[in-house]
């Protein structure tokens, strides 16, 4: 099975060959691909997948990748056939975008938390000394107890 | 001051706690359960591999339907192409719909797999597999049977029709599906 899909592979390489001679901007790497795209069947990435759908759509984007196309196009492709659900990543703009700022605007609110609660708890211990209690003798018995304990020490 | 910010965290902390709870409300709602059998077929609407536009299921209501779905990178669906073809040239006859369902495909591929394998009934596309997993397919090759009336019959068969018991039991529910 492998050894018919490195065959199948090879000759679309080598029939994509004037193509690719042809390509005009940097060409995007089935490795950086494997990690961009999920195998629809396994649900992780192509790149930790050896399922069949997965070989499938690697020889594809093998494919896409000897024309020339783009990483954009490839993955434009790819949602067209299997959906939104093939990114690894949602995508950077409308709602999807929530799903990357999300993450960002907790960690800075839990990090403000943290600062705010660090600037409380230092500042309640740098504080002014708390009066001493009331005892509630008045002074007379105040005087006779501290000569009664003054004999103790 | 200091009450009016402990305020707002705690506001804050209840915002998050009830937003969570939304999310999994939503969850729990809009996940997919695996049809009942014996009971409505799910509906879907699909856009046809050839690309000559869209079936609806419920467009099909008062037929019998076989619904196989399968792919191209499946060994057992290619064993079984031929026997599901030969089975809708029987079949169609007496008003049996056949429709394949291409499960988690690159299109190119399934267009080469059915010209490969003479396969003449409609075949829709599923490349999401929302439609696979509204009907809580397990894998392919999957061959469900629905009725006239748009119920499926109360069974189903996991893998390739070739095999003979799933053979007797893939008459069996074109039968069922035949005669409710």
């Amino acid at each position: 099975m492998i050894v018919r899909l490195a065959a199948a592979l090879v000759a679309t390489l080598a029939l994509a060959a004037p193509a690719a001679a042809a390509c005009t901007h940097p060409r995007t790497s089935l490795s950086y691909m494997e990690g961009q795209i999920m195998c629809p069947t396994c649900h992780t990435t192509l790149d930790q997948s050896d399922s069949p759908a997965a070989l499938r759509i690697e020889a594809e984007i093998s494919k896409r990748i000897a024309q020339c196309w783009t990483a954009d196009q490839i993955r434009a492709e790819l949602v067209q056939n299997f959906g939104a659900g093939i990114l690894a990543a949602p995508p950077r703009k409308g709602f999807d975008l929530l799903a990357w700022w999300l993450p960002i605007g907790a960690v800075i609110l839990g990090a403000g938390l943290l600062a705010f609660g660090v600037w409380r708890w230092s500042r309640g211990r740098d504080g002014p000394e708390p009066p001493p209690e009331e005892s509630g003798l008045d002074a007379e018995s105040e005087r006779r107890l501290d000569e009664a304990l003054a004999r103790f020490e | 001051m200091t009450r009016a910010l402990k305020l707002s965290g705690q506001a804050i902390a209840l915002a998050v706690v009830a937003g969570m709870l939304g999310l999994l409300v939503w969850k729990l709602t809009h996940q997919s359960h695996p049809p009942k059998l014996g009971g409505p077929a799910p509906a879907f609407s699909l856009k046809r591999l050839d690309g000559g536009g869209t079936v609806d299921l419920t467009s099909l209501r008062g037929k019998p339907v076989v619904l196989n779905f399968w792919a191209s990178w499946c060994p057992p669906c290619k064993s079984e192409a031929s026997a599901l073809e030969a089975a809708y040239r029987r079949y169609r006859a007496q008003g049996v719909v056949f429709l394949g369902i291409d499960y988690h495909d690159v299109t190119g591929d399934a267009r080469t797999f059915l010209s490969h394998h003479d396969v003449t009934y409609t075949t829709l596309q599923d490349g999401s597999g929302k439609v696979g997993d509204k009907y809580g397919l397990t894998g392919v090759p999957e061959t469900f049977f629905v009725d006239r009336r748009g119920r499926l019959v109360g069974f189903h068969i996991e893998g390739p029709i070739t095999d003979s018991k799933l053979a007797a039991e893939f008459r069996r529910g074109v039968h069922a599906a035949l005669s409710s």
